[in-house]
């Protein structure tokens, strides 16, 4: 029997539903779901248990599952007990004492703990999609957006677990994006958990990752199991073009959803007390990956852009505000009717810190050509917070960039390039999200999302821009805020198969005409209707 | 005298052991442990044991995943697990209103619960789903658990006519009169 609440929210999901199915085209669109979402069947299989002991809603984890990856993707507690598929041992426990005139013995899981991941979506856009085309009459080159859409879907290999002595594993690959088209690494790392017991540190209180991942966000975008990314994890900063050099003059594409390559210090949980992280990761202003060093091997493409190694820092403390002191000492509240999450308030910050390169044609003083290099130190600063009450958790994220902005001196009477650089205005942006879940159901979850991203230069570079930008650039806005309104549900048909729904109500936009600069349209939203199939086996 | 008094006691000794006899055989048609007991005796009531039998929960498997006990008996749950566990059932025999939920425990405590309905319980954890153990509260303290094959033996039944039943995990329930007298066969075919 419901209680009076879940049916207010079940009533509030059916009128969601009846929304979705019903609502008069919808204007525009052309949003890519696109994001990824990673459970892991492989350790349901590992441990003969269903999906459900570690994930709410999967991807998203309880707070069991919080401790389970803490751990080092096993059981926090007397692992072997549970585990139904025995390591396989690279040397007996007993090899220890002849090291180091012997390999050090480790394990490896029993299985080859893969994940495999496709999900599928189905799009509905609007009459005005194709208003973007307005800014090129007559051009049968121009992008052709259909009303609706069944997209291809992506299709990924996940494998995680635990090598023993405390060395965790992840690696991540997106076998297909969409089509024809080839994904790429994802998160590829080796995790020495609690390393800090060899320094006789406190438990838990140093941990070391090595190689490639997502940065130590308060809400990880990658794995995120809303069908659209949070805007303002994607936001990057490009400051308006400058006439004299033609391009802008900060151009970051750095956004805190990137992947990040190097290492990283941690401690404590993020299922109780204090968790913090420190990361030294690569700079890099593009984005992606630099050109082949042909000249120096290994010739592959670097992915730094300057000498300069970036910082990341996230501080956060998780306040458990469960009234039985048994209960908050446990991986779980004991619920009456069984175990369940705490009820907690999480508070958290986070800083980051780099410098992005831009490389300029120039002249020096006699008229010689020579490369402008500007080196503008940036910064992204936030604060989050997540509260939970049994199924119900609200959270959310504020965030600040600031980028320092070099300017091109050109002195008077000498014709360009620049002959050098001087301080101008920094660009900047601010923004975040909230966003409540609730499961009135175990199979049943409900989302309210608000999204905002501030900047000016956005809007700026909005005018006039081509209607083929990436998705998530938010072409020609017009408002320098850009608020977006998404209610979602999700149903899980099995513990590892999920039907989600999502309908955006995005910003308001407009059309520039590119030459002219005069207004095309009025303003009009872009709003989508997704729908997303998806299984994990 | 004394052989009178030594041809009693050999006459009541015959008499006492005819007086009790088991009943045997095999359940057939479905895989694992089954349940065979004897129904409700009219007119005849038991004491419910004063034994507690014990169903652990350890490696998120409820052990063992089948039990037997007599009407009236008090059954032990016990929490091995260092991860937090429940024990509930949905219905005691398919009546729905005595569905319970004992809650949640930590490791190597126990709770108990004291059966007083017949039926077949399906024991239940909410946080791991895939664990499931069945408790069977038969009304007579004649039943047994059969091994993996099907193979069972109640001991000690007395002599007499009864209504014996046989109850699996998902299948339906099968019921035969037996005649016990001295060692009786009663074999089941269950289906589901």
């Amino acid at each position: 029997m419901l209680k009076r609440h879940q049916i207010t929210v079940l009533l509030f999901s059916i009128v969601m539903l009846a929304l979705f199915a019903s609502m008069p085209t919808p204007v525009a669109g052309g949003a890519n779901p696109g994001y990824q979402i990673y459970a892991i069947p492989a350790f349901s299989r590992q441990y003969g248990t269903s999906c459900s002991t570690c994930h709410v809603d999967f991807p998203k984890l309880n707070d069991f599952g919080k401790a389970f990856k803490d751990a080092g993707f096993k059981f926090p507690k007397d692992d072997e007990t549970f585990i139904k598929i025995p390591p396989v041992m690279l040397g007996s426990p007993a090899q220890k004492e002849l090291w180091p005139h012997t390999i050090w013995p480790g394990t490896i899981p029993g299985l080859p703990p893969i994940g495999l991941r496709f999900n599928t979506f189905f799009q509905v856009v609007g009459r005005n999609r194709n208003n973007f085309n307005l800014q090129t009459p007559g051009d049968p080159t121009a992008p052709f957006i259909p009303r609706t859409d069944f997209q291809s879907g992506l299709f990924s290999i996940f494998m995680a677990g635990n090598f023993g002595d405390d060395i965790a594993f992840w690696v991540d690959d997106d076998i297909s994006v969409g089509g024809a088209s080839a994904g790429g690494l994802g998160d590829g790392y080796l995790k020495f958990v609690n390393i800090g017991r060899h320094l006789k540190l406190p438990t838990d209180s140093l941990s070391l990752r090595i190689g490639q991942f997502e940065l130590d966000l308060p809400f990880s975008q990658a794995r995120s199991w809303n069908l659209s990314g949070w805007d303002i994890y994607d936001q990057g900063n490009v400051s308006s073009v400058n006439s004299i050099l033609g391009l802008p003059t900060v151009s970051n594409s750095f956004s805190m959803s990137n992947a990040a390559q190097g290492v990283e210090f941690s401690g404590g949980h993020t299922y109780r007390g204090y968790h913090y992280s420190l990361a030294i990761v690569n700079q890099n202003t593009s984005g992606g990956a630099a050109a082949t060093g042909n000249n120096v091997p290994p010739e592959v493409a670097y992915t730094s852009d300057s000498n300069f190694k970036d910082i990341y820092a996230r501080l956060s403390y998780r306040f458990n505000l469960e009234r039985d002191p048994a209960s908050r000492n446990e991986v779980q509240a004991a619920g009456a009717s069984g175990p369940r999450d705490h009820t907690y308030l999480n508070l958290g910050t986070l800083y980051f810190y780099g410098r992005s390169v831009q490389r300029f044609q120039g002249q020096d003083n006699a008229g010689l050509a020579t490369v402008l290099t500007a080196r503008e130190p940036f910064y992204r600063v936030g604060g989050d917070f997540s509260f939970n009450y049994h199924t119900f958790n609200l959270f959310g994220q504020y965030l600040y960039g600031r980028d320092q902005n070099l300017l091109p001196l050109l002195p008077v009477g000498f014709p360009p390039p620049p002959t050098g650089l001087l301080r101008g205005s920094p660009a900047s942006f601010s923004g975040g999200f909230l966003e409540a879940d609730y499961l009135p159901l175990p199979w049943l979850m409900t989302i309210m999302r608000w999204d905002a991203v501030h900047s000016t230069a956005d809007l700026i570079n909005g005018i006039g821009a081509t209607p083929d930008k990436d998705i998530g650039s938010f072409v020609s806005p017009f408002r320098a805020t850009r608020n977006r309104f998404t209610p979602g549900v999700q149903f899980l048909i099995h513990a590892n198969i999920k039907a989600s729904f999502e309908y955006q109500i995005r910003p308001q936009q407009i059309v520039y005409d590119p030459t002219a600069g005069t207004a095309l349209t009025g303003a009009f939203r872009t709003n989508s209707a997704i729908a997303g199939l998806e299984f994990v086996y | 005298m004394k052989n009178i008094v030594l041809i009693l006691a050999i006459l009541v000794g015959l008499a006492l052991a005819s007086s009790a006899g088991t009943i045997s055989g095999q359940v057939s048609g479905v895989a694992g442990q089954s349940v065979v007991y004897v129904d409700t005796i009219s007119g005849k009531t038991f004491p419910a044991p004063a034994q507690h039998p014990v169903i652990d929960q350890k490696g998120l498997v409820f052990q063992p995943h089948v039990t037997a006990v007599q009407v009236g008996t008090t059954v032990d749950f016990l929490n091995s697990d260092s991860v937090a566990h429940n024990v509930f059932w949905t219905s005691i025999g398919g009546n729905k209103k005595l569905n319970h939920n004992l809650g949640t425990w930590p490791k190597g405590d126990r709770k108990s619960f004291k059966f007083d309905t017949p039926g077949a319980v399906p024991i239940l954890c909410n946080v791991h789903p895939e664990m499931s153990a069945y408790l069977v509260v038969v009304p007579t303290p004649y039943f047994a658990t059969s091994d993996q094959a099907g193979n069972y033996k109640i001991e000690n039944v007395p002599d007499g006519s009864y209504t014996v039943i046989a109850w699996h995990e998902g299948a339906k329930n099968q019921s035969k009169p037996v005649s016990v007298s001295s060692d009786t066969k009663a074999d089941f075919t269950l289906s589901k």
